[in-house]
């Protein structure tokens, strides 16, 4: 089984394409799925996918950055074979063709190389579950439902114990040629990445001691300049614009999950770079090594995530799948997660004003969820190939799954039958 | 640290400290303004009339409060409205975006909303009279009908709530469960205190901080009308005081949810079976028709314990196998049975976060029975558009599959099914019908005494 790569492509938009764009984005979010330009379930391996624009902006030395056009995915395996297998779509010649610098009629070689010369590399990301791919969501949901349905029998006797309960649902499995794959453990992560994984793990902190008698004075240097600074970065003030908010609602909450994209720019200055990047490499090694199943510091709802630096580090792309609504995220954000998301947010202009990098700005429910909000892009094409499935859900199906895999038999039948 | 801030309950209305049980009598006046300028001098007067909060002297024999729609505001300043109420009230209930939010879609959509729609007159502002008795509430009624008429303002729609009773249509005692504002002298220690700024503008909520509202430069405010910012900014304070007020008008199809339950819960031969089907609406509700709960009492009603509220899931009942993960009270108050860690103080402060004061009345006409709900809130969209949302209508609530509250959840997207778990295996049905549907509702801010003066001068200036 492969692990899963974050996926992003980003062009800026030709002039005078962007109204063209624009409408083309919607129409496709109106066919939906399965619509003519990109026919999402017919890609391998694709969990999320999403298409936005990023507006034309002025960076804070007031420099014009052009509007451009994102793609992101999170897909099983890699990057590159996703992009081949996107660029079999004929349609991505009309979305990347308002791009600068996309080649007239590519073969499907051409595209694949012109999107994966457009690629950029997350600093950071968050997979729900490292390893399950696509096709074991699906089948493990469809196991679930079908074992919910074997109890819903209205024959079936209410005197047995648990165990004989569970025996007699594993009979009936191992009975469907359809689920017999259920008794057989899921394959790992293929042993390349794992090597890479255990080598990452083991590397970031060799590094880091290594490099300790440079990193700890600089760091604390760089610690005392932002702590003079924060008390005076200007903070964003006052009520989000109610057409913008509007703008963004449009495409939210029409499944169990919801899409969040949001850009910023970073703070000015080395310091406020460096901080940035730093923050992010340890977030995303917190995330590879600790929180690669089934949660982020606690937080179930979160399906993938990415922080993708742009224009040379001046902005960062936050984007993620999460399960429910968006003010239920925000909340989760502030109650659980307001430490991690103080140290990378914090350098970015206009948040809530920090307290030593960790404290005080998230912390600020009204600051912060407007800065969220006035930070969010619409997301107009957005994609998942489950919909209806909570991350918890999906873990729940996992989990019933567990109970076939050898050696299961015996642990706690009464536990596992209350999943069902 | 300190104590609850001390409340300006003078300056409150009543509705914020009280649910005027002793005034069984209620009807509530929809109002258009048509006039805006007419319309500001009577709020005004009202402004001088309305029952505050003060505790001392009980309310007489009847009692007013006023509220305004964000459209409201707007026609009563003479378009001069203060920035800075939350987007839910400003864009209100019945927005596209709000209706997917809330599930009023289909047949629940605003569009087919007897008020509150779009295919009804605007609503401005809401009278609630209560009284002790019908008579006195007549008068009240005729008296406010005939200034409004007098003074520029149409009544859209007059809702005439039912004698009040402890049972709602359904069957069963409601109103139980109320969260105790900290400050007022009810709320002790411990218990289900919340703060104050959850439910009135102007205080600390359970963040410690005080919630979005609209504030003005003390300049704008020259008779004083407003309290003062109490973060010290120096601005007038037009929220403290004040809270956002729901009402929906829920209508509640009983003889659809006795028919279900009787048929759900049927013998073998298809004859209904009367215990079993007084089980199965209480494993619906979480609470027996006497209003025991289910984790107290699971076996049988037991009316001694009908008003027992001081209890919690995770610690007896982790599993639901006696008050079932997806009952109706289970899903909006958990109390301790959400993560993070179940069980835990950290779960009941998640809890108290997402917490409304219910202030709703039944109605019963000849041909529909109902509950016109109310709930004062101090942020919409945490309180109570995040019950609504995420805990009623989320068909994936707490690992359930595909089912919204049993009792008023929506249907319009799957969410049929309900289980209750049970020993060794759980039970569920499927194909529930939707047993509630909205017909009309509204966002209006409740604003504090001063407040509604202030707002009504500023159409008058």
């Amino acid at each position: 089984v492969p692990h899963q790569e974050a996926v992003t492509v980003r062009a800026p938009v030709r002039d005078g394409e962007l109204a063209g764009l624009t409408d083309l984005l919607r129409r496709m979010r109106d066919q939906g799925d399965r619509n003519e330009w990109v026919d999402f379930p017919q890609l391998r391996g694709v969990h999320f996918a999403r298409l936005f624009v990023l507006d034309e902006v002025r960076d804070l030395k007031g420099r014009p950055i052009p509007a451009s056009l994102v793609y992101m995915a999170d897909v099983d395996g890699r990057a590159v074979d996703h992009l081949r297998d996107l660029a079999t779509c004929a349609g991505v010649d009309a979305l990347f063709g308002a791009c600068a610098g996309y080649p007239g009629s590519p073969t499907p070689a051409e595209r694949a190389a012109w999107l994966a010369g457009h690629q950029l590399r997350p600093a950071a990301r968050y997979v729900h579950t490292v390893g399950r791919a696509l096709g074991q969501v699906h089948d493990e949901a469809r196991l679930y439902v079908e074992l919910e349905q074997m109890l819903d029998r209205p024959d079936l006797p209410r005197d047995g114990s648990a165990a004989g309960y569970r025996s007699w649902l594993a009979d009936r499995v191992r009975g469907r040629s359809d689920l017999a794959w259920a008794g057989r453990p899921p394959d790992g992560v293929d042993l390349a990445f794992r090597v890479r994984e255990t080598v990452h793990l083991v590397a970031v902190p060799a590094a880091a001691l290594v490099l300790m008698p440079v990193l700890l004075p600089l760091a604390v240097v760089g610690v005392l300049v932002i702590r003079v600074k924060e008390g005076s970065d200007p903070e964003e003030t006052g009520p989000v614009d109610l057409r913008h908010a509007e703008d963004v609602e449009e495409f939210e909450d029409w499944a169990a999950q919801n899409p969040f994209t949001a850009v910023g720019f970073v703070k000015p200055g080395i310091v406020r770079a460096l901080a940035m990047r730093v923050a992010l490499l340890g977030l995303d090694y917190a995330n590879r090594h600790w929180y690669a199943r089934d949660n982020l510091a606690g937080v179930r709802s979160i399906h993938f995530a990415r922080w993708v630096p742009l224009d040379g580090g001046r902005r960062v792309i936050f984007a993620s799948s999460y399960d429910g609504s968006q003010e239920s995220y925000m909340n989760d954000f502030i109650d659980r997660l307001a430490w991690g998301l103080n140290l990378v947010f914090s350098n970015g202009v206009g948040y809530p004003r920090t307290r030593w990098l960790l404290f005080g700005g998230a912390k600020d429910e009204t600051g912060f969820k407007r800065y969220l909000r006035r930070h969010q892009v619409p997301t107009v094409v957005w994609y998942s190939a489950y919909p209806r499935y909570p991350a918890p859900t999906v873990d729940q199906a996992s989990r019933v799954r567990a109970g076939f895999l050898p050696g299961a038999g015996s642990s706690d039948p009464a536990g596992w039958l209350a999943l069902l | 640290v300190t104590g609850p801030e001390p409340l300006e309950l003078h300056d409150m209305q009543g509705l914020v400290v009280r649910g005027y049980g002793s005034l069984p009598y209620a009807t509530f006046l929809l109002l258009h303004v048509v006039d805006g300028a007419a319309a500001s001098s009577l709020v005004g007067r009202w402004a001088d009339v309305v029952t505050s909060g003060a505790l001392s002297p009980p309310p007489p024999g009847s009692a007013m409060n006023v509220a305004l729609t964000a459209e409201g505001v707007d026609r009563l300043t003479a378009g001069r409205a203060p920035s800075g109420f939350s987007e839910q009230f400003v864009t209100g209930m019945a927005s596209t975006y709000r209706s997917r939010l809330l599930g009023d879609v289909d047949d629940d959509a605003p569009r087919t909303w007897r008020w509150g729609g779009p295919g009804t007159e605007p609503v401005h502002v809401l009278v609630l009279l209560y009284a002790v008795t019908p008579a006195e509430l007549s008068r009240g009624v005729a008296s406010v009908t005939a200034d409004a008429a007098a003074y520029g303002l149409k009544v859209v729609a007059q809702l005439d709530a039912a004698e009040l009773q402890v049972n709602e249509p359904f069957g069963f005692h409601d109103g139980i469960s109320q969260p105790l504002m900290a400050g007022l002298p009810k709320a002790g220690p411990g218990g289900d205190v919340v703060r104050a700024g959850e439910f009135v503008l102007g205080y600390r909520n359970e963040y410690g901080q005080r919630t979005e509202r609209p504030l003005v430069p003390a300049s704008s405010d020259p008779g004083r009308l407003l309290p003062p910012d109490a973060d010290g900014s120096g601005a007038a304070d037009v929220g403290r005081n004040g809270t956002y007020l729901v009402v929906r008008q829920l209508e509640q199809d009983v003889d659809g949810f006795w028919d279900w339950v009787g048929r759900a819960s049927a013998r073998p031969d298809g004859t209904v079976d009367q215990a079993a089907r007084t089980r199965l609406a209480a494993k619906m509700v979480g609470r027996w028709p006497s209003g025991a709960p289910l984790v107290l009492t699971p076996e049988a009603d037991d009316p001694a314990q009908a008003s027992a509220n001081d209890f919690r899931y995770h610690a007896t009942d982790p599993a639901g196998l006696a008050c079932p993960i997806g009952a109706h009270v289970r899903r909006a108050n958990p109390r301790d049975a959400l993560e993070p860690h179940p069980g835990s103080a950290d779960s009941l402060a998640v809890n108290r976060k997402h917490r409304i004061i219910r202030r709703g009345r039944g109605y019963r006409t000849d041909t529909e029975r109902g509950l016109y709900f109310m709930c004062l809130n101090g942020n919409l969209a945490r309180q109570f558009e995040f019950i609504q949302h995420s805990w009623v209508n989320d068909p994936y609530f707490n690992l359930l599959d595909d089912a919204t509250d049993p009792v008023c959840g929506v249907r319009h997207d799957g969410g049929t099914s309900f289980t209750a778990p049970g020993l060794p295996v759980r039970t569920r049905y499927q194909g529930l019908p939707q047993f509630v549907h909205v017909r009309g509702g509204a966002y209006f801010f409740l604003p504090g005494i001063g407040a509604l003066r202030y707002l009504a001068s500023r159409g008058l200036g």
